[in-house]
């Protein structure tokens, strides 16, 4: 079991890599992302002081100020998430190839054994196309998801590619909460 | 042009120096964080090693079962609660409440957790 469960993690550290070198390529080292992404980092990181100092003031001028102001980082934000769309569905595509490639390699294999029996919803995954009704059975999709879920973070952190927190906290996706929902 | 060398400046001005202060202030207790992001940033990587240290204890062990993950949680986040509150003794509410530093990187840690206690857990005790 040591081969195949070191081969997943080594997929998943090339397979991240891969992902992140081609989405710099794409992305990340293009002029356009790049004003953008210090143009939302400003913006939140303004838009959060402003907040913090009239936070319960009810002055009618300042809160038209920071709605201005979240109106102009929702565009930007907006602006940033479709320069990296095209991108990520491309990446997507090809990932989509590689990982049923991959998972027509380890069909049917039981690549590990868990310390535990996962629960429902999670057995249609960690059980995937393996034989038998021994649900501490681990598939390869299993462990490939949760070797990408903590290494490509992990490698997006080191990079510096991952969102600054300033802008996250502001809801800086397109499909991320609208700024001020959580307040 | 200009807007690209200046975020490469300042991005790798605050990686060399922030990390080499900040890993060293990490280590002693009650230190001043003027900068929220950095402290944001040891808690996470101090989660990411915890969650691989943990794995590996729990599969040498062994622990089995769903009490294996509800030790993992508890003994994660009471470690990092007891390391902001009683080692570092920030200030929770400056960086919007204990709740947050609690969460940072808890998902990434648990997946890293998962991983190798899977990994080892099954080298050892399965052919």
């Amino acid at each position: 079991m040591w081969t195949d469960t070191f081969l997943i993690v080594f997929i998943s550290i090339c397979t991240a890599f891969l992902g992140e070198g081609l989405t710099w390529l794409m992305v990340y080292r293009t002029d356009k992302y790049q004003k953008l992404k210090t143009e939302v980092e400003k913006q939140s990181k303004r838009l959060e002081k402003r907040k913090e100092a009239h936070g319960d003031s009810l002055d009618k001028q300042h809160k038209k100020k920071i709605e201005r102001e979240e109106e102009r980082l929702k565009n930007n934000n907006r602006d940033l998430s479709l320069v990296k769309m095209k991108s990520m569905f491309a990446i997507g595509f090809a990932f989509t190839a590689l990982l049923s490639m991959f998972n027509s390699i380890f069909d049917g294999r039981v690549v590990a054994k868990l310390p535990f029996v996962p629960l429902g919803w999670i057995q249609g995954l960690s059980h995937r196309n393996l034989p038998g009704d021994d649900y501490t059975d681990c598939s390869f999709i299993f462990l490939y998801i949760l070797c990408t879920m903590s290494i490509r973070q992990n490698i997006q952190k080191l990079l510096g590619f991952a969102p600054s927190r300033a802008a996250s906290k502001q809801g800086n996706s397109l499909f991320g909460p609208a700024p001020g929902q959580f307040k | 042009m200009t807007t690209k060398t200046k975020t490469l400046e300042r991005n790798g001005t605050s990686k060399t120096t922030g990390n080499t202060s900040s890993w060293h202030r990490a280590f002693i207790a009650n230190s001043e964080w003027p900068d929220k992001d950095e402290f944001l940033d040891v808690i996470y990587w101090a989660r990411q090693a915890l969650g691989i240290i943990l794995g590996v204890i729990w599969a040498l062990l062994p622990l089995k079962g769903f009490i294996g993950l509800l030790l993992f949680a508890l003994v994660n986040a009471g470690v990092i609660y007891l390391y902001f509150s009683n080692f570092q003794n920030v200030d929770e509410e400056e960086y919007g409440g204990a709740w947050e530093l609690t969460k940072e990187g808890f998902m990434t840690s648990f997946a890293g957790f998962l991983v190798t206690w899977i990994i080892i857990y099954s080298g050892l005790y399965y052919e």
